[in-house]
């Protein structure tokens, strides 16, 4: 499905205007992130060693299709060869009351932090609070249909709504066999896993800027998916996230986001007395707040908290502690990150030595077009 | 209830935004442009510049609330060259479909376009030539009948309104011109050192040379070894100023004036507001403090 849709989207953008190639040739950025990596995680056998690791190469395809359309296809190229990480076209003009509609395969609009691609954190590695409650080994990132419009407001304050409607696969949780021999998987079924799951995303976030430059974004987001499909079981997941970013001297601001998550998660099983498929369901909440100061232009520092309960039946709060430095030579075209992550899992919460402790340092450099910052 | 949300969203967002009042709204990426539209347009426009006044042009974060003003304009003003790059989002972002984008770099004199291949070794060239042309009153005279054409196209009614006000403007640049010309022509050493390549058509204008810039290629900070290269042309040629935008660091300046004797002038590549005549009052305050009669310095 996916190389279909790929194929048909490759279509779109060079078959447009052959012609004029020469216009309608897309913008090309090719972005390494190399990095080093240090931790003393003892379950790992390559722990306190520092390691070398290539790391993702991304290469970003886009350009404008038409007057009315955009199209965008992100590539990654890692030690498992190439994969499409994005690829979505964009209808931007032309739909009735400035709605726009967005399709293909595309990190989804929850939160802050889903749709940036790793290379713009100030950090290593994406909160594991995101990673424990949403969908997806990266991101929440599925192939889908996006509309989205502008709700009118007072002043220049800016509210948008936009409403997803996702494949639904990444929502997939395999099931373990619960060791009944009329458990449908002990007998070789599957839980209706090439089912259809439609999964729904929807998105409500308000901007106000304070002063010239600076301002405060609010957002909520839900969504919700079938990651059992025979035992109707669901994962759903809530969000509200705060970014405010003040600029505190023509060079230097300052910016301060977080995000609140709740999951309600849906464990699907299978009552071999009743024959029949069952569900519990795990109610988890918590979240990050972090701090990025940016200074001179090149140079930034900030730290920042999470904690979150574990998405299992009586897990425990785990907690984890960043600091980070950057320095940009010039812009995005060549960064070097430093990064100390303390991680302290469940019952281990309040130093005790099974802290996890990584030092990550990146390099990450840009080539091509550089485009303009979003806030 | 998730549904019945999504819903509720979804009817809220089919809400469109108002229809336009009587006068025409320009959106500009910058205070020079929309002051231009703003002589050319009278009454009859609303203008606004995206782009604040001494802020640093090429590098301008894009705001939600940029494109909730764009979607309520009709004209929209680019610089192009690829200084304003940032305007493509706010645009795209604005959902206008009724919105008419001019490219005001259209019928300019471009100088310094690149006529060998351009890679970024060479630091943050613009390969279709330097964009900062505003800073010559006579290419102002373009973009006020580039202007006046297009307001023409959207109230055709006004056609003969806007070329008269833009013939209007074009004579209070020429003017500006010569006037510039005679005051310049007062300053004994035409030679000035710039921080950016901000003012090649300034110069060009009013008939100074610049004889270096502080950052050794476009878009890099000044480094040592480059500053003490500056330092022996200032003293070699007696260079009395080094022209400053006043968002860069303050430190080479001040290196300069120290070691080479010369007067740093502060001053913004923009005109302060979007009102009609802010424009060609910039251009007159710039070429004052070159000559020591005005302030900014």
């Amino acid at each position: 499905m996916e190389r279909r849709l790929a194929l048909v989207l490759f279509s779109a953008a060079f078959f447009a205007a052959p012609a004029r190639a020469g216009v309608t040739n897309p913008n090309i950025s090719v972005i390494g992130q190399p990095f080093m990596r240090w931790h003393d995680d003892a379950s790992d056998p390559s722990h306190e060693r520092a390691t070398l690791d290539p790391g993702e190469v991304e290469g970003v395809f886009d350009a404008y299709l038409n007057p009315y359309a955009s199209g965008t296809f992100v590539l990654t190229f890692g030690e498992d060869g190439a994969a499409l990480e994005e690829g979505y076209f964009q209808l931007l003009r032309g739909l009735p009351a400035g709605l726009a509609l967005k399709g293909g395969k595309y990190r989804m609009d929850f939160g802050k932090l889903n749709p940036q691609h790793p290379h713009a954190y100030p950090f290593a590695t994406r909160w594991r609070v995101l990673s424990s409650y949403l969908p997806g080994e990266e991101s929440l990132n599925e192939t889908a249909v996006e509309l989205s419009g502008r709700i009118p407001a007072p002043g220049d304050f800016s509210l948008t709504a936009s409403a997803d409607w996702m494949n639904g696969d990444t929502f997939r949780v395999a099931r373990e066999p619960g060791g009944s021999p009329d458990d449908p998987l002990a007998q070789g079924g599957d839980d209706d896993a090439g089912s259809p799951r439609p999964a729904f995303l929807g998105r409500l976030s308000g901007f106000s800027a304070i002063g010239d430059r600076s301002g405060l974004e609010l957002g909520l987001s839900a969504t919700t998916g079938i990651n059992n499909v025979a035992a109707d079981a669901r994962t759903s997941v809530y969000g509200a996230d705060a970014k405010v970013k003040l600029w505190t001297a023509d060079n230097a601001y300052l910016l301060v986001q977080g995000e609140f998550l709740r999951q309600d998660l849906d464990h699907a099983g299978w009552d071999s007395t009743a024959a029949a498929y069952t569900t519990s369901r795990t109610h988890s909440n918590g979240g990050y707040i972090h701090a990025d100061y940016n200074f001179k232009i090149r140079y930034n520092a900030g730290g920042g908290y999470e904690r979150f309960r574990q998405p299992v039946a009586g897990g425990d709060w785990d907690q984890a502690f960043k600091l980070w430095v950057g320095l940009s030579l010039m812009e995005e075209t060549t960064a070097f990150r430093l990064d100390w992550d303390r991680y302290l899992p469940g019952d281990t919460a309040g130093g005790s030595p099974d802290a996890i402790n990584t030092i990550t340092l990146r390099a990450v450099f840009s080539m091509g077009p550089h485009k303009a910052h979003q806030f | 209830m998730f549904r019945i949300t999504i819903v509720l969203i979804l009817m809220l967002a089919l809400v469109a935004p108002g229809a336009r009042a009587g006068a025409i709204r320009v959106a500009a990426s910058t205070t020079d442009l929309a002051s231009i539209a703003k002589s050319v347009g009278g009454d009859r426009v609303e203008c606004f510049a995206i782009a604040k006044a001494g802020a640093d042009a090429h590098r301008v974060e894009v705001l939600p609330s940029y494109m909730v003003k764009v979607s309520k304009a009709d004209v929209y003003l680019k610089v192009g060259l690829g200084l304003d790059q940032w305007a493509d989002p706010i645009i795209d972002g604005s959902r206008n479909s009724k919105l008419t984008v001019v490219d005001c770099s259209a019928g300019i004199p471009v100088l310094e376009k690149p006529t060998g291949g351009v890679n970024a070794s060479m630091g943050d060239v613009h390969p279709n030539g330097n964009p900062h042309y505003w800073l010559d009153p006579r290419n102002g005279a373009v973009v006020a009948r580039t202007v006046a054409d297009a307001l023409a196209r959207i109230d055709a009614a006004h056609a003969g309104e806007y070329h008269a006000r833009a013939g209007e403007l074009a004579k209070q640049c020429e003017s500006a011109w010569e006037n510039g010309k005679q005051i310049a022509a007062t300053i004994p050493n035409r030679t000035v050192l710039t921080y950016h390549r901000s003012w090649p058509y300034f110069a060009d204008a009013f008939g100074f040379e610049i004889a270096g810039q502080a950052e050794p290629v476009p878009g890099i900070p000044p480094t040592a070894k480059h500053l003490a290269e500056l330092v022996e042309i200032a003293r070699a040629r007696k260079i009395p100023v080094l022209i400053q935008e006043p968002y860069f660091s303050a430190d080479a300046g001040k290196f300069l004036a120290r070691e080479a004797g010369l007067r740093v002038v502060v001053m913004p590549l923009s005109c302060d507001s979007a009102d009609a005549g802010s424009y060609l009052a910039h251009i007159d305050a710039v070429i004052k403090s070159l000559a020591g009669a005005g302030e900014g310095s």
